[in-house]
Parts: structure tokens; C-alpha cells; sequence
């Protein structure tokens, strides 16, 4: 693989709750990736996935998503807010795999639908990134009362979350690429 | 167990991988035929699993170094 080979930075949605306003962000941050020169993505839908709840952390690896975790050199991840915390079934997902994140690079969307954006939500999440290895970049997107953001057929209202975004992916890819020299190049002690 | 030196071949490519990383991971499983007794607890397992890339196709791989001891003996 040579260094110049695309990034590939795929988008984790990450509720199965029925009616997610959330898949309206993840769809949207996905097209701006898309955008992006020397970048590849596709959205992870959990809702999609085999979810088993007869064990739990890597005895339920999912070779699909765990392929894709291989491949990813950085990863959005869309976390909703329900009371205060995380989707116990993005956690379960997330726990799926390990070496697979190792020094990757991540960024977090939140999604609220009060006015806080889901602030709680990301500092939820990054002590559980931190233990699994990604690296959080210090930019998040954070959408606040999405029933208003985005129309009944999911077009965005507020064109102002582009820069916004815009801004998020810069620092993401960059992570992304640095991470990626360090992973294969720079030798542990 | 392999020295946690020796350097990992990529098993997609045959490359040899860069060993970027180290993470402590504990858990509670028990050995076999180890049991807990009234006066005894289970020692927790501390594995020291080492995190390695492929320079060449991006593979990762990991590698597990075991200890029973609380910790002490790892680095």
C-alpha cells in the first residue's frame, strides 16, 4: 500500500433506535467526506449489524464491521444523547474490537434534541476512545435540537453546519494521515 | 511465547510489521483448573498485548504476553 493510497474514514451510526434523527447527520457528514480529496468512506449502520446479547465484547466480533475497522485509518462516530449517556448498543459494538483501533484517529458527532448538541454524549465518550486506543481530535460537531436542523425528508436547514463540519474533517484527516505514518513507520521504544 | 522483541511477519503480505504500540488489558477469567476458595480470590490475568502494523498494506496484528502476578512483573 503506498503512502499516498487513500484514507479511508468511514462514519459509524451509532443508535438503532427507530425514527434516529441521527442518520440524518450521519448521511450528511458522509457526503462531505465524500468531498474530500484522497478520502474514502461509507456509513456503518449498527442497526444493520448481527447485535448478539449472549456475550459481549470481542466474542461477538462482527468480521464485516471488524474488516472495516482494519482498513480505517480514522472513524466518525455519530453518538446520540439519550439521558445523559451513549447507545448501550454503539458501547456494545465499539467493544468488538480492539487491535483494530489501535492509534486511529476519531471525532465525534453529537446529536441532541435539546440545546446542548450532545456535549454530554462526546465527554462520555472519550474516556471509552481513550481505552480503546483511538485518538480523539479536539474538534467535535455537535447538533442541537436536530428535529429543527434537518426537513422531514432529511435535507439539511442550516447551511452553516457545512464550514462547521468542514472544519472537523480538516483536523480528523489530518490525525488520520499523521496517525497513519506513525502506525507503520515510527517503532515503539 | 515469542520475545516480545521479535519482530511480527504480516500475514497478508509477508512484510515485516512495525510494533507501534503496547496496551495492558486485565481480565477476569480464570486458568484452568484454577478455582477460588474461601480464603483465596482468583488472580486477576494481566496480558501485555502489543499492537503491530503492516508498513507495507496497513494490516494491524496484535500479540499477547500473559502474566498471573498483580502486575508487578511487567514492565
Amino acid at each position: 500500500m503506498d503512502k499516498d493510497d487513500p484514507l479511508f474514514i468511514p462514519v459509524l451510526l451509532g443508535t438503532v433506535r427507530m425514527g434516529r434523527m441521527s442518520a440524518n447527520a450521519a448521511r450528511l457528514v458522509v457526503q462531505e467526506l465524500e468531498k474530500q480529496a484522497g478520502v474514502q468512506t461509507e456509513l456503518i449502520d449498527i442497526a444493520q449489524m448481527p447485535l448478539p446479547t449472549h456475550d459481549a465484547g470481542e466474542a461477538v466480533k462482527n468480521s464485516t464491521y471488524s474488516a472495516k475497522m482494519q482498513r480505517a485509518d480514522g472513524l466518525v462516530v455519530v453518538a446520540p444523547e439519550y439521558n445523559h449517556g451513549y447507545s448501550g448498543l454503539l458501547k456494545h459494538v465499539l467493544d468488538s474490537c480492539l487491535k483494530e483501533y489501535i492509534h486511529k484517529a476519531v471525532g465525534i458527532v453529537g446529536v441532541s434534541a435539546g440545546p446542548f448538541g450532545g456535549t454530554r454524549v462526546i465527554q462520555n465518550l472519550l474516556p471509552v476512545m481513550r481505552e480503546l486506543g483511538l485518538v480523539a481530535i479536539f474538534w467535535d460537531v455537535n447538533f442541537s435540537n436536530v428535529q429543527n436542523v434537518f426537513t422531514p425528508e432529511g435535507v439539511l436547514r442550516e447551511p452553516a453546519f457545512i464550514p462547521r463540519i468542514g472544519k472537523f474533517l480538516k483536523e480528523l484527516i489530518w490525525m488520520s494521515k499523521t496517525l497513519r505514518h506513525g502506525r507503520r513507520e515510527i517503532t515503539l521504544g | 511465547m515469542p520475545p516480545a522483541s521479535s519482530k511480527i511477519v504480516c500475514p497478508h503480505c509477508g512484510e515485516q510489521m512495525n510494533h507501534h504500540a503496547e496496551k495492558i488489558v486485565y481480565s477476569t477469567g480464570r486458568l484452568p483448573g484454577e478455582v477460588a476458595g474461601p480464603d483465596r480470590d482468583v488472580v486477576p490475568r494481566v496480558t501485555l498485548e502489543e499492537f503491530h502494523s503492516c508498513p507495507n498494506c496497513g494490516q494491524t496484528e496484535s500479540r499477547r504476553v500473559e502474566s498471573t502476578d498483580s502486575g508487578s512483573g511487567l514492565p
